[in-house]
């Protein structure tokens, strides 16, 4: 009349969570270094990194499975991201690009290996120091492009649908993106052979 | 192509992202023109640096966290159609009993004799007094038999099925059981006054931040709490894990009545 120890089975909707791990948590290491880039935050990234996770599966339901995975989770990536940044009240403007080039410049000159904080040591060891506050200059904008094209891999297509604008505008960014960090990394690139000396 | 175009085209003919016929012409281009050329290599040069960099994966203990809050998720995500309860039910009190200082654990003795209750119903033809699956009908019963408002949880998306209740006496007081079956294993839900000293015993274990006495007894597992001075438990042979569910799920819908 009783079966010793037996175990219960939660129906098959638990299932999901299976589904989801395959589908989408293989993309879990390109979210968190995409993260970190944004964030420039180790625990933040992870902190955006979970909610992203969470939410993607609330609406996992809604992802159609011949779509693109990995797009889909950078767009909730980005909005996790985009809410805490203005939830922290700093202000994500269009035209950060304004910061530009003298701020790069004059960032770049503060920050000498060594010296910074234990983030940025942290940072160093992940990119190359010169890379990382090259990338951290860039306004954020520039950056996440840059992020996106330079560090992950994604395609054009891939970027607008994820900032939600025209292949255009992500090619415009891009490539004033690149052009700031080209100027940054100038010395950098020519130092490690990565481009040819100027004629 | 020329090298204007070329130029204006430079970024997405490193990056792969032209059309064939356009990224022909650009490779035309490019042979022809050594400055072209010169330029698209850096170009390329400045692209590898980054994909030099050091590709960290994440860290194993946040992929550990996102995969236990996922199917933590998904659990109660199977469970929450299950949660509306009807209407019939919605009346404010849960239970009526006299209300005792809050003991953060019930008694032993108590505990002891709520399972020697379900061990004997576990042993007898009929281990429901009242015989429904219907939770309403098993909810009016107590009402009219006890004067009791009972929260019937449905533990159906579990297979574990609604069997019954039945009213025994534990020490001076009446204890309701609402009988549930997985298979052949029996389960019951208990609710009864909550006896007036603390105890000590049983192990300690939190599962979603309520705190539980878990107590093995004949080979019968227990897990109980006290709430308002009426001790709420689970006894069955069904493993531990199964019994907390069933312990969260009926804290659950106890809180969506009361907010009713």
């Amino acid at each position: 009349m009783i079966s010793e120890g037996a175990s219960i089975r939660w129906g098959t909707r638990a299932g999901r969570s299976r589904e989801f791990e395959e589908v989408a948590l293989v993309h879990l290491d390109a979210l968190y270094r995409s993260a970190l880039r944004l964030t420039q935050n180790r625990a933040e990234a992870e902190d955006v990194v979970q909610e992203t996770c969470l939410r993607a599966f609330r609406s996992f339901h809604r992802f159609n499975p011949g779509t693109n995975c990995r797009a889909w989770l950078f767009t909730i990536l980005r909005n996790a991201f985009l809410n805490r940044v203005r939830g922290a009240g700093r202000e994500v403007h269009e035209g950060d690009a304004a910061e530009g080039w003298d701020a790069l410049v004059q960032r770049s000159a503060e920050h000498r290996p060594g010296g910074g904080s234990p983030e940025e040591e942290f940072f160093q060891t992940v990119l190359h120091g010169d890379v990382d506050r090259a990338l951290k200059a860039l306004p954020l904008t520039f950056r996440e492009a840059v992020v996106l094209a330079d560090l992950e891999g994604l395609s054009y297509k891939e970027i607008a649908e994820i900032i939600g604008r025209p292949v255009g505008t992500v090619m415009s960014r891009l490539s004033r993106g690149r052009r700031l960090l080209r100027r940054a990394l100038g010395d950098f690139a020519r130092e490690h052979g990565y481009v040819g000396e100027p004629e | 192509m020329n090298c204007d175009t070329f130029l204006a085209c430079l970024h997405p003919y490193v990056d792969g992202e032209l059309g064939v016929s356009d990224a022909l012409a650009a490779d035309t281009h490019a042979a022809e023109c050594p400055r072209c050329r010169s330029v698209a290599t850096d170009e390329r040069g400045f692209r590898q640096i980054f994909r030099d960099q050091p590709r960290e994966p994440a860290p194993p203990e946040l992929r550990r966290r996102i995969v236990v809050r996922i199917r933590r998720a998904s659990l109660a995500r199977a469970l929450r159609p299950w949660l509306a309860l009807p209407a019939v039910a919605a009346a404010a009190a849960l239970l009526v009993v006299a209300v005792r200082p809050f003991v953060e654990r019930p008694a032993p003795g108590v505990i002891a004799e709520l399972v020697d209750k379900h061990i004997a119903f576990a042993q007898i033809e009929r281990p429901a007094e009242f015989v429904s699956a219907d939770r309403r009908e098993v909810a009016e019963w107590f009402r009219q038999r006890a004067g009791l408002r009972v929260t019937i949880p449905d533990y159906s998306p579990a297979g574990i099925r609604l069997v019954g209740a039945r009213i025994a006496d534990v020490g001076e007081h009446r204890a309701a059981y609402v009988v549930y079956e997985k298979g052949h294993t029996l389960l019951s839900v208990f609710i009864a006054p909550a006896p007036r000293e603390a105890d000590a015993s049983g192990t300690r274990v939190t599962f979603r931040g309520h705190t539980y006495a878990t107590r093995e007894q004949k080979g019968y597992r227990t897990v109980s709490w006290t709430e308002g001075g009426v001790v709420f438990g689970l006894v069955s042979m069904l493993d531990y894990q199964a019994l907390l569910e069933c312990a969260d799920r009926l804290r659950e819908e106890r809180a969506a009545e009361t907010r009713l």
